[in-house]
């Protein structure tokens, strides 16, 4: 019990090294690092308009009233937006694959798994996350526990979607390149996350609660925050562990096939 | 006491082969063919702890391959390797807390980062407590000479410079084992000397083994005392550095040029180039001193340039494959993966 309590400790410190580092390396380009968050904040917000207008016209869409799309709408970028800041290479992976740059993280006394997913970070996730929040502080106001929910939610939703895309890209060892499967997977939950959960057909939503997990990121969420019951949160963690587990097995198995490569590799 | 044994370490790796063109691409679709390079060949070497080994043979020899089986990077395909008695694969995590790397093309140090920002994420990833760190990065300050260095992003480093940064990198947790994958590749001739001198130094003061791939003959000569020549991914030679230098590595390429029209003809050399300013010579440090015979080109007329190489890697294979008989396999088609 106290080797893995050890071993957590030991990656938790390891994840928040790497944290502060990639901040440090983003701000050496501050102004590229302004723009790329302002810039993808603006971007997100420009939906918001086109949300409003649908609005004056229906009091609801689905059973969604105005503010349930927002949160869908600030879940999903706050969710995305973590899974990118904090886990970075979850959606290059299969890069990093093809290009033999595996061979530093082989080399370090770490699991490769976690080593390699968050030792990165993508710059403009950072504008999701903030545009995310922001947006749910403006349309639900600062309450500390139903916040504390929120960010919750963010963080787990986070994880699935760092855990989804990694185990999409892991199939580039079996496949050869398996980044169009993990840009359709992507696009899948993201598409689905941002609008209400009953416009789609039954098969769009067997999906949604499998092979691209998007029910777990977004309208399960919904549901307890909505409802203030918390008997569905299990779920969410289950769902989380579930894919965590997928990909982290999917990767142990693929490495046996890593072929290295011979490609001039910085570390950025 | 043994650093690193295998026994038949083999490695082949099964690439796609295709017709060029539109066609081919379609017909690979519909009935890929595919054909198993090996990349190494059943190879047996032993290394004793604190011995500096050069491991060395031409692009796609197989060099990398088995450093990175060595390291744990890569499955092999056939054969048993153990470093500091630790099997790469199963144990890896455990090894790689005992064993130093530095890949040539490859870095560990953030291109956008100073070089010590990257040491202090290192320190962390190989758990070193603050007065472990801060007493081995003094250490490896001073005798890298990186005092000026350490603020400097990555990216505005020479590559001279930035290998020395990588090599202390991978000094920071004290390890038994260091490998080496073409530290030198690139650098310029200063640049490859100061290299040398420290992989040399590093053994001396701390004890370390040293694992040196290169495919320049002059880092064998000036650092390590044993060699073992690869090529096509089979040993083609284990020898110690002093025997390779007495039977191959006599031969020196002598590059010069003249100001002026110069007729180069000095006995006891031979002649691979000439021209009417210029010309090439191959001398034999057996049958003539290098120092006479770079005297006797001075002699002959305004030299403007003048360049002294040792003697291609793949033309010492090739004279090690015609000593044994076997004239000719050293300039069979690549069969390497260059991984």
């Amino acid at each position: 019990m106290s080797t893995a309590v050890d071993a957590i400790r030991k990656h938790a410190r390891l994840f928040a090294a790497y944290f502060r580092f990639n901040l440090a390396a983003v701000m050496e380009y501050r102004a590229s690092f302004l723009m790329q968050v302002f810039g993808m904040a603006i971007n997100n917000a420009s939906f918001i308009f086109f949300w409003k207008i649908v609005y004056l016209r229906v009091p609801a869409v689905a059973g969604y009233e105005f503010r349930d799309v927002m949160f869908l709408w600030a879940l999903s970028a706050a969710a995305f937006g973590v899974a990118h800041v904090c886990f970075g290479n979850c959606g290059s992976l299969g890069r990093v694959i093809i290009q033999g740059e595996l061979d530093p993280y082989l080399l370090q006394p770490k699991d490769v798994y976690f080593n390699v997913i968050c030792s990165k970070t993508i710059v403009s996730a950072w504008g999701d996350t903030a545009y995310g929040i922001i947006l749910y502080l403006l349309v639900y106001g600062f309450a500390p526990g139903r916040f504390a929910l929120f960010l919750g939610f963010v963080a787990l939703g986070g994880l699935l979607i760092a855990s989804a895309r990694f185990a999409a890209e892991t199939l580039t060892f079996f496949l050869g390149n398996a980044s169009a499967i993990s840009r359709l997977l992507t696009e899948f939950m993201i598409s689905f996350s941002l609008y209400p959960e009953k416009i789609f057909g039954n098969s769009v939503r067997w999906m949604m609660y499998s092979l691209a997990p998007a029910g777990f990121v977004v309208f399960v969420p919904h549901r307890i925050y909505r409802s203030l019951t918390l008997a569905s949160l299990p779920l969410l963690l289950v769902a989380d562990v579930v894919y965590l587990f997928l990909g982290y097995m999917l990767f142990r198995a693929g490495l046996k096939r890593y072929e290295s490569g011979n490609l001039v590799v910085t570390r950025v | 006491m043994l650093a690193i044994k295998t026994n038949a370490l083999t490695k082949v790796f099964r690439t796609k082969v295709k017709e060029s063109g539109l066609r081919g691409s379609v017909s690979a679709l519909f009935r890929p063919h595919h054909r198993d390079v090996y990349a190494v060949r059943g190879i047996d070497l032993t290394v004793e702890k604190g011995e500096v080994l050069a491991f060395i043979g031409p692009n796609g020899a197989g060099k990398s391959t088995t450093i990175k089986m060595l390291t744990g990077i890569l499955h092999p395909t056939s054969g048993s390797a153990t470093v500091l008695g630790l099997d790469p694969l199963r144990k890896r995590k455990q090894l790689a807390y005992r064993i130093g790397s530095v890949f040539g093309q490859k870095s560990q140090l953030w291109f956008h980062l100073p070089p010590q920002d990257s040491f202090r994420l290192l320190a962390g990833i190989y758990e070193l407590d603050e007065r472990q760190y801060r007493e081995r990065f003094g250490a490896l300050v001073e005798l890298f000479e990186l005092e000026d260095l350490l603020k400097v992003p990555v990216r505005k480093l020479s590559l001279g410079q930035r290998v020395r940064c990588e090599i202390a990198a991978s000094l920071l947790h004290r390890p038994e084992v260091i490998f080496l994958d073409e530290p030198t590749i690139g650098l310029d001739v200063v640049a490859k000397q100061r290299i040398r001198d420290l992989i040399a130094r590093l053994n001396r003061e701390e004890g370390t083994t040293i694992f040196l791939t290169s495919h320049d003959a002059g880092d064998i000569e000036r650092v390590c005392k044993r060699v073992i020549i690869i090529n096509h991914g089979e040993v083609v030679l284990d020898e110690s550095v002093k025997t390779l230098r007495y039977s191959y590595l006599q031969k020196k390429i002598i590059s010069v040029k003249y100001a002026e029209k110069t007729k180069v003809d000095i006995p006891g050399v031979d002649k691979t180039r000439e021209s009417e300013y210029a010309a090439r010579i191959e001398v034999s440090t057996a049958r003539r001193p290098l120092r006479e015979v770079v005297a006797e080109l001075m002699g002959l007329g305004e030299v403007v340039d003048i360049t002294i190489s040792d003697q291609p890697l793949e033309e010492i294979i090739a004279g090690i494959y015609m000593d044994r008989g076997r004239g000719g396999e050293a300039d069979e088609p690549d069969t390497g993966t260059g991984r």
